[in-house]
């Protein structure tokens, strides 16, 4: 059955059929055939590309729409905000002026207060992913590759980071680090708070994409062509580079981008619960925090953000499995 | 179709629905800083709040029974709910409000207040037959206990009693309580002076010439020292069965009830003191038979649990746990819970002390408060049902002959004069100055923090916020070489009287101290001893109001900031309940259950 022979006359019907101009494609357009016939996939990329468009381009909708995010409007301008600090106008204040309302109390305008939300949340979770994914890919090519006293030395470090409590960590390491770094008569800058939350989900992040490497790593390298390529005297980072890399990439990819939605969720995550971005710079999380606590008198407020929320990062997610299915049409659910 | 795409949808249809379902009406009342807010007419309930008035009571008027409320009813089981169990029982270790309530219904004093009306309060004698006698240029008091006063065992009240519960104080153990009495007694570092009873030893200057009478010998003259008597520090104990430290456990009742049971930090179950006689006592009407106290509920599960009223909580009520912002406007704006809630603003001084050490410009610190953004504050913290906006150091409810007045234009223009603040800058020749501000890192202060710093900046101050620990930021703060140059913080009076104020938060600058503003000059103490030893009580009040007044002209040490209104609910079939301006909690005293 499974001699090439055997079935030749078949192989022949078929590919008179199928391939009329046969030509020869490459495994990428392949798998960029199959996944633009993946209608979820393009409409979840498709999302995906105009959220980063709206995080880029921020600055030119604020001045085309004319209101940033800064301006307390609900206090500045009387009349629309009652005397609870809740929007007048029905809807959370929504009005030709004010698209998507006003936040309660601060009378800061919602939209711009969102997209500029998208800036936050996309700059932290993208900077966070890349440094995660290469970190990975370096320790688990490295534990696989190596194997012995490093890959037992690696594997327990992975272990421990795996298994830290991390939000808790996050939570009471944060102020200890605005409390060192700063002055006391200084205000925390905003990089500092942006550039410690990256770190920290980074510091966590890392070891699943790297365990998960160091597995493919270590049945890869059993495998006749690295056999081969050894006894040729190839050197080891010609191993690594050409014969093992080339087929992570499909895990590696698949991975990030499963990583980006959940960096996004989880800094939104940490701003809910006070350790995020300060109250002067607009955060998805903290925005969902407000809401939570406003919710009986306001509810759109709490309906912006948390849709936002939700749209992205089920497209991000869905997005991720359109990927997968096309690199690897087998595992078909 | 498969399945993915199929979730993919529901979600897509749900995400819909959701917005679909957004269509939620907008907030009515009165839009914020409409020209006619001033008296908001947002919410029903928001009629003009009378400060209480608090007067001297006579010999009559100490006479019980306590004036009862109206449609009272005795008997029946009454609930109170709240969040923390009393730290302390022992009235010697008693200082915080929600312990001193408690006190009301076990222990008595000698003096104490006795509600006439609504908002209006007599100081009269609780066991002594009048609030004191004076003499020697209120050097001297003597006080005379009433007939037929008796602790819950039957035996008589004494003025030895009196002697020791004074006595017990200066004990090394008691280290909570009040101070007042003993510093005059005998000096500001009381403890040293004398170690107090246990060792055999007796202060010299509390006579009792029998067992009825007795008279307190003060270094120097304190006209208000009646006052300081009320406070539930100086409520008494018995000589007899005083157990020391252990008597922080459970007291021997002088009051209307006794402790059946108690479980720490859980309940307690009060039951009538059969030896307390209501014709002795013309402060506590204590209607209800029992008493069951709840603890471990925090503010916003007792406030839903009192709006729904359902069965055995229609009898419930709490002392302390005012209804939270986020259900303020459901609780206000609901009519049917008009006759259930109580308001009342703190009897707290709240402050944004500036740091004269670091703010040397007087003209700086005028052109912070000409700026100060009072009324957006208020609206961030929930509008004018949630805060007031008071403009003078002293607090209306806890001053007697209070006399308001502003300096800073804040009745016409609560939300900040940015021109006046312009030019006041312009005259002290740094028109672009900066503020370091220190907060208490709160989501609540975090929000007023973008407040502050968006008005301070239209008028050109550059404002540094620096967000503090909550749990040291009173610590950061009452550093004297703290490296801030505003920031907030609070005092209470301990009695109706700039004495317990004034000389407190302009007093000895020290680390830990009160004094936040750090302004000490000799001029001001000099001033604020005189007052404090006039003996005519009505002119040192005088003095006190015109006192506040000069600081804030002459040196401007601080912003008056906004004084939080709490509202709380009563079940109903709780009468009588009302909030104590003094103390800001419910009274126990009138509270009775309808049939």
């Amino acid at each position: 059955m499974t001699t090439p022979t055997s079935t030749a006359p078949a192989v022949d019907a078929t590919s008179v059929t199928e391939t009329q101009e046969a030509v020869g494609r490459s495994p990428g357009q392949l798998m960029w055939l199959r996944f633009r016939r993946d209608r979820t996939g393009v409409i979840s990329a498709i999302i995906v590309i105009f959220f980063f468009l709206v995080a880029i381009l921020a600055p030119v909708i604020a001045a085309v729409y004319g209101k940033n995010p800064y301006t307390l409007y609900g206090q500045d301008i009387p009349g629309l905000l009652n005397d609870y600090g809740y929007p007048v106008a029905p809807n959370g204040g929504i009005s030709s002026e004010y698209w998507f309302g006003l936040e309660p109390s601060l009378g800061r305008d919602v939209f711009t207060q969102l997209v500029y939300g998208i800036r936050t949340s996309l700059g932290i979770a993208v900077v966070a992913t890349i440094i995660m994914t290469v970190l990975g890919i370096v320790i688990g090519i490295v534990a696989g590759y190596a194997g012995g006293k490093t890959d037992y030395f690696v594997g327990r470090v992975i272990d421990l980071t795996l298994s830290f409590p991390q939000t808790l960590f996050i939570i009471a390491f944060m102020p200890v680090v605005d409390s060192i770094l700063v002055a006391s008569n200084e205000e925390p800058p905003v990089w500092l708070r942006a550039v410690s939350l990256t770190i920290m989900l980074t510091a966590f992040g890392w070891a699943g994409l790297a365990r998960l490497l160091r597995g493919q790593v270590l049945s890869l390298r059993t495998r006749e062509f690295v056999e081969a390529a050894k006894v040729t005297g190839a050197s080891p980072a010609r191993i690594v580079f050409k014969e093992l890399l080339p087929n992570l990439w499909t895990p590696i990819l698949i991975q990030s981008t499963l990583l980006l939605p959940a960096m996004v969720t989880a800094e939104a995550g940490l701003s809910f619960l006070g350790v995020g971005m300060g109250e002067l710079v607009p955060d998805w999380g903290r925005m969902f925090l407000r809401a939570t606590q406003v919710y009986r008198n306001d509810i759109t407020y709490l309906i912006f953000p948390g849709v936002a929320l939700l749209v992205f990062v089920v497209a991000f997610n869905l997005l991720g499995d359109s990927i997968r299915d096309a690199f690897d049409p087998k595992i078909k659910r | 179709m498969n399945i993915r795409r199929r979730s993919a949808f529901a979600l897509l249809a749900a995400a819909s629905m959701a917005l679909v379902g957004a269509c939620a009406p907008g907030n009515a009342g009165a839009p914020a800083g409409a020209p006619s807010a001033g008296a908001s007419s947002a919410a029903p309930a928001a009629a003009p709040y009378k400060p209480a008035v608090i007067t001297l009571g006579t010999a009559e008027d100490s006479k019980g029974p306590a004036i009862a409320p109206e449609g009272v009813v005795k008997g029946g089981t009454v609930t109170m709910i709240d969040r923390d169990d009393y730290a302390h029982l022992d009235p010697a270790q008693v200082y915080v409000n929600t312990d001193a309530n408690m006190g009301l219904l076990l222990n008595r004093g000698l003096t104490g207040y006795k509600r006439i009306a609504k908002g209006e309060y007599k100081l009269v004698g609780d066991l002594a037959t009048d609030a004191g006698t004076p003499s020697d240029g209120g050097k001297t008091w003597t006080f005379t206990l009433k007939d037929g006063v008796k602790w819950q065992d039957g035996a008589p009240i004494t003025s030895a009693d009196v002697k020791w519960t004074i006595e017990r104080m200066f004990a090394p153990f008691v280290t909570f309580g009040p101070s007042y009495i003993q510093q005059w007694l005998t000096e500001e570092d009381y403890k040293k002076a004398y170690k107090g009873p246990y060792d055999g030893k007796e202060l010299d200057n509390i006579e009792t010439p029998d067992d009825k009478t007795i008279v307190f010998k003060f270094k120097t003259p304190h006209a208000d020292a009646n006052y300081a008597f009320a406070m539930a520090g100086y409520s008494i104990v018995p000589k007899a069965k005083d157990t020391k430290e252990k008597y922080d456990q459970g007291p021997v009742s002088s009051g209307p009830y006794i402790i059946k049971s108690h479980v720490v930090d859980k309940s307690y179950e009060l039951v009538r003191n059969p030896n307390w006689d209501p014709n002795t006592d013309p402060i506590r009407g204590a209607y209800p038979d029992v008493w069951k106290l709840e603890f471990g509920q925090e503010a916003l599960q007792i406030t839903d649990r009192l709006v729904a009223d359902s069965g055995p909580d229609q009898t419930a009520f709490t002392f302390y746990a005012a209804v939270p912002p986020e259900r303020l406007q459901q609780v206000l704006d609901d009519p049917n819970l008009a006759d259930r809630r109580m308001i009342s603003p703190s009897p707290y001084g709240n402050y944004y002390y500036f740091n004269l050490d670091r703010v040397k410009d007087q003209k700086v610190r005028q052109a912070v408060n000409f700026a100060w953004p009072s009324k957006q504050i208020q609206q961030t913290l929930g509008g004018p049902n949630a805060a007031a906006l008071p403009t003078t150091i002293l607090n209306e409810n806890t001053t007697v002959g209070y006399e308001p007045y502003d300096l800073f234009e804040k009745t016409t223009k609560p939300e900040g004069d940015i021109e006046k603040a312009k030019q006041l800058l312009a005259e002290s020749g740094n028109p672009n100055p900066t503020i370091v501000y220190a907060y208490n890192q709160t989501p609540v202060q975090e929000q007023v923090t973008v407040v502050i710093k968006n008005a301070l900046e239209k008028a050109g101050i550059k404002v540094v916020a620096k967000p503090l620990d909550r749990k040291t930021y009173y610590d950061s703060i009452s550093q004297t070489k703290n490296e801030f140059d505003l920031y907030w913080g609070g005092w209470g009076a301990d009695w109706p009287s700039g004495s317990t104020v004034m000389p407190i938060i302009f007093g000895p600058v020290s680390d830990g101290g009160q004094n936040m503003s750090h302004l000490n000059t000799p001029e001001l103490s000099a001033k604020m001893k005189e007052i404090s030893e006039n003996p005519d009580i009505d002119a040192a009040n005088k003095a006190w109001m015109a006192l506040d007044k000069e600081v804030q002209e002459k040196y401007t040490p601080l912003v008056v900031a906004e004084n939080r209104i709490a509202t709380t609910l009563h079940g109903s079939k709780v009468g009588g309940a009302e909030i104590d301006p003094q103390q800001w909690v419910v009274s126990p005293n009138t509270i009775f259950v309808k049939k």
